[in-house]
């Protein structure tokens, strides 16, 4: 017999001093409750018979402390947690991954995937052998140990009810990356999966994955799949018409059948659109909305089957987008004169221009943007970003390096939001000079002669210089020019043309933040706040929830709250159909075998048993007035 | 268990420890209801009638006592001793038998009744009911005896006498009875020995003495009974029991303690001593009644839970009270 819980030594002290405390306690008399009663003498014949019977009573007593003893020294040993020397082999470590993906928030079982997933999970639980030991993971689009390798049920259980589905695709192999991981030097390994199947492409998930010595074990959960989804839905303001937006959706039928759907386009509340589409088995239908107006803030998409029915999966019924924020920008322009420039500022009505000479500046005010057009004089502390046309080498942000003619934009940086979807390329350029940038700057076009537009900060302000006089090229009469113009003052206002309308679940969001604060708080579409990091001006989260989403952070002199949605947006997450087999590994992972009820050889489950019956005895004579 | 059960729990070892104030405040309280009222009036004045009719023809002004003395009719023989009238020789029977006996008369006179009610604290033990009943039944029964025109006298005793009504006769005078039994009030030890032996030396009249009790005396039940008997008294026992007392409410571990000597027990109270307590408390009951009809003391017990006019009618019936 060894003891695998307490040691032995403990467990002599733990005994000695319990059972000499309830020893003295029980040789110490309790305080009786006084009751008067009217003749004494009465009670006393009672007594003389009673006392003549005493030894038999002392016995009685004995026999209680006795009870009691037993009662201790049961729990006692079940402190210890002894176990026979030959019930000491290795037993199985296994690691369960439950899929935790929206999938399993599928209603085509009773009451959900995810709940059928963990009453599956409970019977394994139920079926640990003594030396068995389990891990609980959820695996949705991360990998989250919910409880340690251990063979505690508790714990298990515990694990078990932590379980919920998330918005979120399953990253199956990011799971069994982490289920090889945690069994890597364990004896007797297991994996078993419990999932709907709907894992995207069954054959790319054993890629780059050694298996061998491990066994994968499957647990199918669901049993149909009828579901349709919005699988794409964005929304944008046109630049230069800020008050109108377009809306791009995508609705996807995950069934073989037609099927017919409703689709409710909703802004800030109140509904926009309500329209009827038809869609063929497995369809994608792409559908736009163009010139929309009315709405201000948020959007949202909604289907439902025109039969009033409702699919199996209503996660990805449901879709959110959010406009960026439209603000008064405040724009310096420090020039001689440039009508091209002047008539650029004129199409964005949400900017207010102030226009000045070279010698009027700097005038009074706050300004969020300026543009220096050909001049560069010291920077006053009031002028936001600055956008520099043809500065001149001394003064200006960046030195130049040579003076060139007849040039053009050979490379530039497509995903810069300045240039992006612009066609750079067609510019010609009569004269003017490649700049030499400093190491920290972003250089976002040049010509084979160098760098001619340069991006970056001096004295913790935002610039762009463009190394030529629009008016020396064609690029004023080219539609890049307002769009160049207007992107770089969106830029610096951090009203980003590459503004994402909706995040998707289950990846790392970066979401601007007001710089200098190093935490924010997020509000989830749940309710729910958590704490989150603010990273370069970003404040990084992996969301879980499809919804709309409120990120404060804490600004002098007031806190700054920002919104932003988030969508699922998956078709692979909204192909629900689950599947019966999975192969890993190479071959199909077998159902989960030698998980039978009672088949735990804990002695201690015994002790605390027998530790039950004897304090029932205990009670039953105590009150049955036996043993006192 | 409520929050009153609670407080009394909390209170018991106080109300414990003030011992005797808390029970000269706390114990029965006789104005708490009317005893005598005009329910309890119209039955005795029905009881007055049954016990005339029940008994007719034995009703008498003139109510013969053991006493022997010049009465008319004969009750008994004795020997002929120095100095007695020779008028009452009886010389037929010395014609007879050659023997000198005396002729004894019953002697007339009016009986006088008294009323001996037990006022120990145990008497008031829970709710009073046994007080109140002893009150009754003393109330009741003096009214017959005003009736008949005996000498009614009423005591309240514990270990000594605490109060005396005044000899009284005649049926209007029931109110003072009713007074007196209204003012007394239980408290103090049962001493019935010592108590019954003052009333003896206060009462040189001898006649019919109903005790009233629970005869829960610490020095033993006989002591009153006898006293009154070796003092040629006619002892009537009217017996209080409250069948209560016998099926205690008590449960677990208890320290008992008798309400009137304060003295201590330890008990565990199962089933089975409650079983043994009823045992104990009817062998007690036979005991007294065993002894009374061994000394032939007319007995009657007289059930707290019985209306008290049934109680009457059951000592009219029981006999000893009325001749």
């Amino acid at each position: 017999m060894l003891f695998a819980g307490l040691p032995f030594a403990t467990l002599v002290t733990i005994a000695a001093v319990a059972g000499g405390l309830t020893t003295v306690f029980y040789i110490l008399k309790l305080r009786r409750r006084p009751v008067a009663v009217p003749f004494s003498r009465i009670w006393e014949r009672i007594l003389r018979d009673k006392e003549a019977t005493s030894w038999w009573s002392r016995l009685k007593r004995l026999l209680s402390l006795l009870l009691q003893l037993a009662l201790l020294s049961l729990l006692i040993l079940a402190l210890g947690d002894p176990r026979l020397a030959g019930s000491l082999v290795q037993g199985r470590n296994v690691v369960v991954l439950v899929d935790a993906s929206a999938s399993m928030k599928a209603r085509d079982v009773d009451p959900t995937r995810i709940d059928r997933a963990k009453a599956e999970v409970k019977k394994l639980v139920r079926g640990l052998g003594g030396t068995d030991r389990m891990l609980i993971a959820r695996m949705d689009a991360a990998v989250m140990p919910l409880s340690t390798m251990t063979g505690e049920m508790g714990d298990l259980d515990v694990a078990v009810d932590q379980l919920r589905a998330t918005d979120t695709r399953a990253d199956v192999k990011r799971g069994l990356r982490f289920a090889l991981d945690s069994l890597r030097g364990l004896s007797k390994p297991e994996i078993v999966l419990v999932s709907d199947g709907a894992v995207g492409d069954p054959k790319a998930l054993s890629e780059n994955l050694d298996f061998e010595g491990v066994e994968v074990r499957y647990v199918p959960v669901g049993k149909s799949g009828k579901n349709v989804a919005v699988t794409g839905f964005s929304v944008r303001r046109y630049p230069l018409d800020k008050a109108r937006y377009e809306v791009m959706l995508e609705v996807t039928n995950t069934n073989e059948e037609p099927v017919d759907v409703e689709l409710t386009l909703i802004g800030d509340g109140q509904i926009v659109d309500v329209s009827r589409l038809s869609l063929q088995g497995n369809e994608r239908l792409p559908r736009f909305y163009k010139d929309l107006a009315g709405a201000s803030r948020t959007l949202e998409a909604k289907i439902k089957l025109a039969t009033g029915e409702s699919d199996d999966l209503s996660a990805d019924d449901h879709a959110f987008a959010l406009m960026p924020e439209r603000r008064r920008a405040r724009v310096l322009v420090v020039t001689p004169g440039n009508t091209y420039l002047e008539a650029t500022l004129l199409l964005d009505e949400y900017l207010d221009v102030t226009s000045v000479s070279p010698a009027k500046y700097p005038p009074a005010g706050n300004f969020d943007v300026t543009v220096f057009d050909g001049v560069a004089p010291p920077v006053a502390p009031n002028t936001g970003g600055s956008l520099y046309l043809n500065p001149p080498d001394e003064g200006g942000p960046v030195k130049h390096a040579k003076a060139i003619t007849e040039f053009g934009f050979d490379v530039w940086d497509k995903k810069h939001p300045i240039v992006r979807w612009m066609s750079m390329g067609d510019i010609q350029v009569a004269k003017g000079f490649s700049f030499k940038p400093e190491k920290e700057d972003k250089v976002i076009g040049a010509s084979e002669a160098g760098p001619i537009l340069v991006a970056g900060r001096r004295s913790g302000r935002k610039f762009v210089a463009l190394g030529f006089d629009p008016r020396d090229s064609d690029f004023v009469l080219r539609v890049a020019w307002p769009l160049f113009v207007l992107n770089t003052i969106n830029d610096f206002i951090e009203e980003d043309t590459s503004y994402v309308s909706s995040y998707f679940t289950g990846e790392v969001w970066n979401i601007p933040a007001p710089s200098g604060a190093e935490v924010a708080t997020l509000k989830a579409p749940d309710g729910k706040t958590h704490q989150i990091p603010i990273k370069e001006g970003r404040a990084v989260y992996l969301g879980d929830q499809a919804g709309f989403y409120e990120l404060t952070v804490k600004t002098e002199p007031e806190a700054t709250t920002s919104m932003f949605a988030a969508n699922l947006s998956n078709i692979d997450e909204s192909r629900i159909k689950p599947s019966e087999t999975l192969e890993l590994g190479g071959k199909p992972a077998a159902l989960p075998s030698g998980f039978d009820p009672g088949m735990r050889r804990e002695i201690w489950l015994y002790l605390l048993l027998a530790a039950v019956i004897v304090s029932t005895i205990e009670w039953f004579t105590y009150h049955k007035r036996v043993t006192v | 268990m409520g929050v009153l059960d609670l407080f009394k729990r909390a209170a018991a070892p106080v109300s414990r420890r003030l011992g005797p104030v808390s029970r000269r405040f706390g114990a029965h309280k006789p104005e708490k209801a009317d005893l005598f009222g005009d329910d309890f009036q119209k039955k005795l004045e029905t009881l007055a009638i049954v016990s005339r009719r029940v008994f007719a023809g034995r009703q008498r002004a003139e109510r013969r006592t053991k006493k022997k003395g010049s009465g008319i009719e004969f009750a008994d023989h004795r020997d002929y001793t120095a100095g007695d009238d020779f008028r009452s020789v009886d010389w037929n029977i010395y014609q007879r038998f050659g023997r000198l006996l005396v002729r004894l008369y019953e002697e007339e006179e009016d009986l006088s009744i008294y009323f001996i009610v037990d006022c120990s604290t145990s008497m008031g033990f829970g709710d009073g009911k046994k007080f109140d009943q002893a009150r009754r039944l003393a109330a009741a029964l003096a009214y017959v005896g005003l009736a008949n025109l005996d000498r009614v006298t009423i005591v309240a005793a514990t270990d000594e006498i605490v109060s005396r009504m005044p000899t009284t006769r005649g049926k209007g005078r029931i109110f003072k009875v009713f007074d007196f039994l209204r003012r007394i009030h239980c408290d103090g030890q049962t001493g019935l020995g010592d108590s019954l032996k003052t009333f003896v030396a206060q009462h040189k009249r001898r006649g019919l003495a109903v005790l009233i009790s629970d005869l829960y005396d610490p020095a033993g039940f006989e002591a009153g009974i006898n006293v009154l008997r070796y003092n040629k008294f006619e002892p009537y026992v009217l017996h209080i029991v409250d069948p209560a007392e016998a099926h205690p409410t008590l449960k677990g571990d208890v320290r008992i303690y008798d309400c009137e000597t304060g003295e201590e027990r330890e008990v565990t109270v199962t089933a089975k001593v409650l079983e043994r307590m009823e045992r104990a408390w009817n062998e007690y009951k036979d005991d007294i009644e065993r002894f009374c009809t061994k000394n032939q003391v007319p007995y009657f017990a007289a059930d707290v839970d019985v209306p008290f006019d049934e109680l009457v009618l059951g000592v009219f019936r029981r006999g000893g009270f009325l001749r």
